[in-house]
């Protein structure tokens, strides 16, 4: 699923390492959500969307081609 | 949904531990069967597979979710999709050799009861999930 979580978490001056901890999940989970290998749970988009103050759709495009 | 399943095996130190108390039990069977060392040494051998583990974990992904199956979502989705074709992959051979035994015109037991015993745990499982979510 794309998403702009990289794009949003450089705006943000976070790593990803710091992202993790504020989503209580691994540096290796956000890499793999940035990297589009790995689909969050529906809980885990929310608290990312509303950590950038978005909304999920914002966030995560999941017709994107 | 949090277990207390999950919170023990979101620890660093779970697997290490659990492949330690392994160690134990394999030295404790061996003991009986008159073989103390060939138990140290199964004792040895699961003992530092834990420390491989423990030494790894912050280099590699794999180590890390070995060591701590349910640390997040993504961890506790991999555990769970590993451990579904780890079981496939253990039916499957159970039954080639079920029929290889029956081939041979030999009796497939153990095979066939430890295929009946997945069999039956993988019904169970999904009548009582299905239940609940």
């Amino acid at each position: 699923m794309q998403n702009r979580i990289r794009e949003l978490r450089a705006l943000a001056g976070l790593s990803q390492g710091q992202l993790a901890e504020a989503m209580g999940v691994s540096r290796q989970t956000i890499n793999a959500i940035e990297t589009e290998r790995y689909t969050p749970s529906l809980p885990l988009a929310i608290s990312l969307a509303r950590h950038f103050s978005h909304s999920v759709e914002e966030v995560f495009h999941a017709d994107a081609s | 949904m949090q277990t207390l399943r999950d919170t023990y095996r979101r620890s660093r130190w779970f697997m290490p531990a659990f492949a330690l108390a392994l160690g134990l039990v394999f030295l404790a069977a061996q003991w009986i069967g008159d073989d103390p060392a060939g138990g140290l040494v199964s004792l040895a051998i699961m003992a530092g597979f834990g420390a491989v583990l423990l030494a790894l974990e912050s280099r590699s992904g794999t180590a890390a979710i070995l060591n701590r199956p349910a640390h997040d979502e993504r961890a506790r989705s991999l555990d769970l999709a590993a451990t579904a074709f780890a079981g496939v992959v253990v039916i499957s051979i159970i039954l080639v050799a079920v029929m290889v035994q029956l081939a041979r015109g030999e009796d497939p037991s153990p095979y066939a009861e430890l295929g009946a015993a997945g069999g039956v745990a993988y019904l169970v499982a999904l009548f009582g999930m299905q239940r609940r979510r």
